[in-house]
């Protein structure tokens, strides 16, 4: 009975060659959409917790503070929870690192004759998925401690980066949906078409004695075939796009993306719009295969 | 083999097609139904396959009450009648083997099976040496041996033909007659229905008389 249903779908298929092409290409075009945009958010994410790997809690000091102010503070940095390591940083060594860091512009610092920079407490955190709550939490229970000047962890940055995430994460999923609406469309329409073609034998089928289930099946199998080939062809598109972007800019960026390399979206993800494509191509076919079935019914 | 019990039917808001038809056709008959154009007769076939529905009254075909079965089981009753229709509905893409095999296909067969009845099917309407054509090739005599015999290649208990005669010469059409004949023989039930008096005239079963969805009168010749 399968065998059968597949004869007759590969017979489908071929004998309507040029809609079904068209049908797949639309297909392949439309989820190319969410997949680019899935591929962005999957870099940006992965830029995002590559650089929270590397987010440490800056705590600077007051030029004035006292000896045990300075003692007290690093007790309480040392028991924050998951705190590794905390470091001091004299104004001297600061001092010392901003210029090596600014050797080459060392012409404008010449002109400084006194030290900017304040005295600091360096806090490296224990890698974790929540990272960058654990140094929120740590930086909120120092805040206002007598002797601190300010406290920095980047977190204007991972703040607002996160919030972006979420806008685009709500995007990818609002666009997915619409997309898939419109892929259902296009499957049902050229089902509806392959459906009209075959009518005579669908109406014959029906008069003498054929399962419903028989005749529907084949119709089925030609969705889901264009649902998956399309998913596929889009995959197969964002690959490409991924391999331009790994030949041309990776590692080019200098310091800011130095050990970050372009993601392909992973395997889950694959899966999920295959899964996804496969699901609506069979939902496009029923739709049209039931509606023209139900024109019998009397 | 069928009853019908004042069965009445009216297709959508028109005037009724079917008033009242009852009738006992038994296991093994041959029964023609005629009357003038409209009379209903087509109407009655198509009911006793339930690709018409009615609006009153019972129907048993098979021992199984029609009017009660549901749509997605509706194919199992039309697996047990042949249907030779008027306009023969052959599929101009397949071969006359395939058109005659397709009534196994659909039914899950397998293979050996049906190129074995197929065979036999077209052996016993004479047309084993045209099974590589196609419908459009054939004569119009030819076209209705292919129908029946997809009609009988799955040895259904009961054979409903409309006007198989409607488009033939009347050599042609006693021809065909006699295949219903020998159908019979073997044990089918057969309701005919047709308005060609020549055809009547040939043979001595039962012949119902419809008009204007009323059974005029029944009359038992032979
Ligand atoms: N699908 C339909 N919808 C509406 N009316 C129909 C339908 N089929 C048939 N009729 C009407 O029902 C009546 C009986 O039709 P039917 O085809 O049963 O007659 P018939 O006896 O077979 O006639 P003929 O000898 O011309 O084939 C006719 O008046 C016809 O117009
Ligand atoms: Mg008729």
């Amino acid at each position: 009975m399968f065998r059968n249903a597949l004869h007759y779908a590969i017979a489908n298929i071929r004998s309507n060659r040029q809609v079904c092409l068209a049908s797949i290409g639309s297909i392949a075009v439309a989820l190319s959409f969410p997949g680019l945009f899935l591929f962005i958010f999957v870099n940006l994410n992965s830029f995002l917790s590559n650089w929270n790997r590397e987010v440490q809690l800056m705590v600077y000091l007051k030029d004035d503070i006292t000896q045990q102010q300075q003692v007290d503070i690093e007790a309480l940095l040392q028991q924050s929870p998951n705190a590794e390591m905390v470091t001091f940083i004299s104004r001297e060594d600061a001092w010392t690192d901003f210029q090596t860091l600014f050797a080459d512009k060392s012409g404008l610092l010449e002109e400084l004759d006194f030290n900017p920079l304040p005295a600091s407490f360096r806090v490296h955190f224990k890698e974790g998925p929540d990272r960058v709550d654990t140094i929120r939490g740590a930086a909120d229970s120092t805040k206002g401690v007598p002797g601190i000047e300010s406290i920095d962890y980047g977190e204007q940055w991972i703040a607002s980066f996160e919030t972006f995430l979420i806008f685009l994460k709500i995007f990818l999923v609002a666009l997915g949906g619409i997309l898939a609406m419109g892929v259902l469309l296009i499957i049902s329409n050229t089902i509806k078409l392959s459906v009209y073609s075959r009518r005579e034998e669908i109406e014959l089928m029906l008069l003498i004695g054929a399962n419903p289930r028989f005749i529907k099946t084949p119709f089925f199998l030609e969705g889901i075939f264009h649902g998956t080939v399309g998913a596929i062809i889009s995959i197969g598109l964002l690959k490409l796009l991924h391999l331009y972007f790994q030949f041309n800019f990776e590692g080019t960026f200098g310091s800011m993306t130095q050990g970050i390399e372009f993601q392909f979206i992973g395997i889950f993800y694959i899966a999920m719009i295959i899964g996804a494509s496969m699901l609506v191509g069979w939902l496009g076919s029923s739709l049209s295969v039931n509606q023209f079935l139900k024109s019998y019914q009397k | 083999m069928i009853q019908l019990y004042n069965v009445y039917k009216a297709y959508q808001s028109s005037h009724p097609v079917l008033i009242d038809i009852s009738m006992v056709i038994r296991e093994g008959a041959f029964v023609f139904i005629t009357g003038p154009s409209g009379a209903g007769k087509s109407t009655l076939l198509k009911i006793l396959f339930r690709w018409e529905k009615f609006d009153r009254g019972q129907v048993l075909v098979n021992r199984m009450n029609i009017g009660k079965i549901p749509e997605d089981r509706l194919y199992l009753l039309r697996r047990k009648i042949g249907v030779v229709f008027q306009d023969y509905k052959l599929l101009p893409n397949k071969t006359i083997f395939e058109n005659v095999a397709f009534a196994l296909e659909i039914m899950g067969a397998d293979r050996k099976a049906i190129r074995y009845q197929t065979w036999e099917a077209l052996k016993n309407v004479g047309l084993t040496h045209k099974k590589d054509a196609y419908p459009l090739q054939l004569s119009g005599g030819e076209q209705q041996r292919t129908a029946i015999a997809r009609a009988l290649v799955n040895r259904p208990k009961i054979l409903l033909a409309d006007e198989p005669t409607g488009n033939l010469d009347p050599d042609i059409a006693s021809e065909i007659l006699s295949l219903f004949e020998a159908a019979n023989k073997a044990g089918t039930t057969i309701v005919l229905a047709t308005h060609s008096q020549d055809l009547l005239r040939q043979s001595d079963h039962p012949i119902v008389t419809l008009n204007q969805g009323r059974i005029l009168e029944t009359q038992f010749t032979g």
